[in-house]
């Protein structure tokens, strides 16, 4: 290790190079008075992504100019070209947007090509100032018995990072071919794809172990030793994951599945390895609940068996309507509701005698748990305009105040009779 | 107390402040600057590059690494008691890719100072602009043997790189398993007929010392040079590639792909007798200790072998800056002066000094008195070295050839005429 630092400090002694020295200044004006004339729009009519391409150029004639008299400009021409390739990304992106939406193309840049260009990039930079071949044999130290080198930890690193971020498209059109193969459901299929996901990531951390050449029983061991480690320090950790995982298989908690949590209706959105995301319809919350409340505690889910939700509403007619005209009213009312499905058909109830009202109860059903706000509120509208054309009261509380006096025996009533 | 921090926060202006922020911190960095080195404390390291280039039967391994490491530690410590505080970096590159990797290092002036690789390789080098020729005083050229300076030469008359080292190729061989190493070419088959299991690799520099012992070398050398052979001469030649068949057919002998395959097979115990190069010998040692032997390759009926032994030079880089050349120049000089040259031969005793008076122990160690009787077995390879150079055309097509032969798809009659003819063939 101290080796490779030392090897990797030892790199700025080519700074006492006055060649090298001038093509790092020339890339650093080119880069900035590109930037400074992007930035203040120095030609007016050029596209801003013209400017960095102006600057390489600028770059490439004083670079033929200077190999032409026999000066070194490699470095400055190869920094120039990443500079503008990492420039070219950006261009890249608008190019992926024609085939894919927002989110994953933006993902596959920051995730993948970024990172991977980076790494490219850094490789061609190390090899003009070392041997590649020999830095990464360099020995960084010894893990469960086995000597790890550069080489192989960054290319370790590399396999578990591209397998962690690479695996979900693959993993994502697995599961779509199966599900069009075997017409499972659109929440079996996310399920089926988080199960492709851990799969491939397990796999891929026994690779990167097997190919590192560690010691399988020292790995059985240090197994053994979290285990007890996981049984105190990062239980709920090490809880919340096998939680999400049984609920996975269990199917009750799965992407786009429908769950009441405190009273609202919440789509689940993703099922992490240590909490479930959660969409709250009401104010477009998310919510990240830990994966071991699903687990240990009763949830209520409208999507376990049908996607239908039945809802009511409650409301109140005055006594002198007749009972069985209001229920009919009601029930067609329901019927008259677009949203409102057919079939089973709607209820109405008469629910008990109230204070200043019969109270009644319109049950009804809808096919998606989650409109089950606005579709209540247009069979409540609804009501209140078929009460209305049917001259039907819904009243409301009356009460009449008058004073008392003492002794009770001398109260009168407000008409004066007793 | 309250008042300036008020009046910060009372600016929300983000778009003003940031380039106002900017301009401070570029003039603190510029101040700093500026005031470190008023101070005189901001120092570059006083290094010097090195690249060194690996053969194809050494793999670029953390063993290779240190075993390099710990040579050069060993130079450089005396060094520094001349020149305190001078740092070494180096970077190890196989000798194929070394010249294309220069290539790339020069065009972007970070090419190393200092190029320890094999003779031919510096000449390749100097001749294509990716080293400067050697200033060779004539009190330095009086240390080299002539021939080894001559070899040197590019076609210029430029010295390509200051010799340092020879590499030898000897025979190998494991004591505990085969107590007597054979000393001719019917020995080694003897031996493989009694039960010993004996390498080659089938590549062709590896293999060109049996041409000597088989006496064909002449021949050979004949052809290169293109002039027409005699009768006995293409039956010496004949006589090389029946015994090259013969052996494939044995039993006992087995023929690898690269003389690395050889070795590794040869450390594991599972070989009895390779030949194998000078500088392989600290593994082999690592691995096998006390039972590795070291002897002279066989001779045969035609004479001593021909062993391909390789002159490592220093070569000077093109992109250093003045103080580095100074540095540069000033270590190789270092490098060739006898306490030197003769601690790096008795400390590794794996290489010959390439200062002509450094005389070698060869009394005091098997392992020496090998390296140095191949070292003189292998003068006479100066003749075909300065015919053929390693990107030679010719040395890949009669590769094939010999590929071809070892697995037994051409007669030793058929290849001997495709051999003259693919070597007589001026590239």
């Amino acid at each position: 290790m101290k080796d490779l630092l030392l090897e990797i400090l030892g790199w700025l002694g080519y700074l006492e190079r006055p060649a090298v020295l001038a093509q790092l200044l020339l890339v650093v004006v080119v880069i900035m008075g590109s930037h400074q004339a992007r930035k203040r729009r120095l030609i007016q009519h050029w596209p801003r992504e013209a400017y960095p391409v102006l600057g390489f150029t600028i770059l490439a004639i004083v670079g033929l100019t200077l190999t032409a008299i026999g000066r070194p400009f490699g470095l400055a021409l190869l920094l120039g070209l990443l500079w503008l390739g990492w420039f070219s990304l950006q261009l890249l992106h608008h190019l992926l947007l024609v085939w894919l939406p927002e989110k994953p193309a933006h993902q596959l840049e920051s995730r993948l090509l970024r990172p991977g260009y980076l790494l490219a990039a850094s490789v061609i930079l190390i090899s003009e100032v070392d041997s590649i071949q020999d830095l990464a044999v360099a020995p960084l130290g010894e893990l469960f018995g086995v000597s790890i080198n550069a080489g192989k930890l960054v290319e370790a690193l590399v396999v578990i990072y591209v397998v962690l971020v690479g695996c979900g498209p693959p993993a994502a059109g697995l599961a779509w071919v199966a599900q069009r193969a075997v017409g499972m459901s659109d929440g079996s299929r996310k399920a089926m794809e988080l199960m492709l996901r851990y799969t491939v990531v397990g796999l891929g951390l026994v690779v990167v172990a097997v190919q590192l050449g560690l010691n399988t029983t020292a790995l059985i061991a240090v197994a053994g030793g979290l285990s007890v480690g996981l049984g105190f320090g990062i239980k709920e950790v090490f809880s919340n994951f096998v939680s999400g995982l049984w609920l996975l298989f269990e199917g009750s908690v799965r992407p786009g599945e429908v769950l009441m949590l405190d009273g609202d209706p919440c789509e689940v959105r993703r099922l992490g390895l240590r909490a479930t995301l959660l969409w709250r319809d009401r104010d477009n919350a998310e919510l990240l609940v830990p994966n071991q409340t699903f687990f240990t505690e009763a949830a209520t889910t409208f999507t376990a068996s049908d996607r239908m939700r039945r809802s009511q509403v409650n409301v109140g007619a005055a006594y002198h309507h007749d009972p069985t005209e209001v229920i009919a009213l009601l029930e067609a009312t329901a019927l008259s509701v677009s949203r409102v499905l057919p079939h089973p058909p709607p209820k109405a109830l008469l629910m008990s005698y109230g204070d200043s009202a019969i109270n009644y109860v319109l049950r009804f059903w809808i096919a998606n748990p989650l409109d089950n706000s606005s579709i209540s509120s247009e069979v409540n509208q609804a009501i209140w305009h078929a009460f209305k054309d049917q001259n039907i009261e819904i009243p409301f509380p009356q009460q009449v105040e008058y004073s008392m006096v003492w002794p009770p025996e001398q109260h009168q009533s407000n008409t004066g009779r007793p | 107390m309250m008042s300036p921090l008020i009046t910060v926060m009372a600016k929300p202006e983000r778009s003003r402040a940031r380039p106002d922020r900017r301009r401070g911190l570029l003039l603190s960095l510029v101040c700093s600057l500026g005031l470190t080195g008023c101070a005189g404390g901001f120092e570059l390291p006083n290094l010097l590059y090195l690249a060194t280039s690996a053969n194809s039967d050494q793999e670029i391994n953390a063993e290779l690494i240190s075993d390099f490491r710990e040579r050069l530690h060993s130079v450089v410590v005396g060094y520094r008691q001349l020149h305190p505080a001078t740092r070494f970096q180096f970077g190890i590159y196989p000798d194929a890719v070394i010249v294309d990797a220069m290539r790339r290092r020069n065009r972007a002036g970070l090419g190393p100072d200092l190029m320890f690789v094999n003779g031919e390789t510096a000449k390749q080098l100097v001749d294509q602009g990716l080293a400067d020729p050697f200033p060779l005083t004539p009190s330095l050229e009086h240390l080299f043997n002539p021939a080894d300076l001559q070899r040197m030469r590019t076609d210029s008359g430029a010295l390509a790189g200051l010799p340092i080292l020879i590499q030898t190729q000897v025979a190998c061989f494991n004591r505990r398993r085969l107590p007597d190493p054979p000393d001719t070419l019917e020995d080694l088959l003897r031996a493989s007929a009694r039960g010993h299991s004996i390498g080659f690799s089938i590549e062709l520099r590896s293999l060109f010392w049996t041409a000597g012992s088989a006496g064909s070398f002449e021949a050979i050398q004949r052809a290169t040079a293109g002039k027409p052979l005699e009768p006995k001469q293409m039956e010496s030649i004949e006589t090389w590639l029946a015994w090259l068949q013969n052996a494939s057919n044995q039993q006992r002998v087995t023929f690898y792909a690269s003389q690395t395959s050889a070795l590794q097979e040869f450390s594991a115990g599972r070989l009895d007798w390779i030949p194998c190069s000078s500088v392989s010998l600290p593994g082999l040692r690592k691995r096998l200790g006390d039972d590795l032997g070291v002897a002279s390759l066989p001779s045969g009926p035609g004479g001593p072998p021909t062993p391909v032994n390789r002159l490592r030079v220093l070569a000077l880089g093109r992109s250093s800056s003045r103080a580095s050349r100074e540095r540069a120049l000033s270590f190789s000089r270092f490098n060739v002066n006898p306490l030197v040259q003769r601690s790096l031969t008795l400390g590794s005793q794996t290489v010959l000094p390439a200062n002509r008076f450094v005389k070698v122990p060869v009394q005091s160690s098997q392992a020496l008195q090998a390296i140095s009787a191949s070292e003189i077995a292998g003068q006479r390879m100066a003749q075909i070295a300065g015919l053929l150079h390693d990107k030679d055309p010719r040395l890949e097509s009669t590769q094939s050839l010999i590929n071809a032969l070892v697995f037994g798809e051409v007669s030793p009659k058929a290849a001997a005429k495709d051999l003259v003819r693919l070597t007589s063939k001026q590239p």
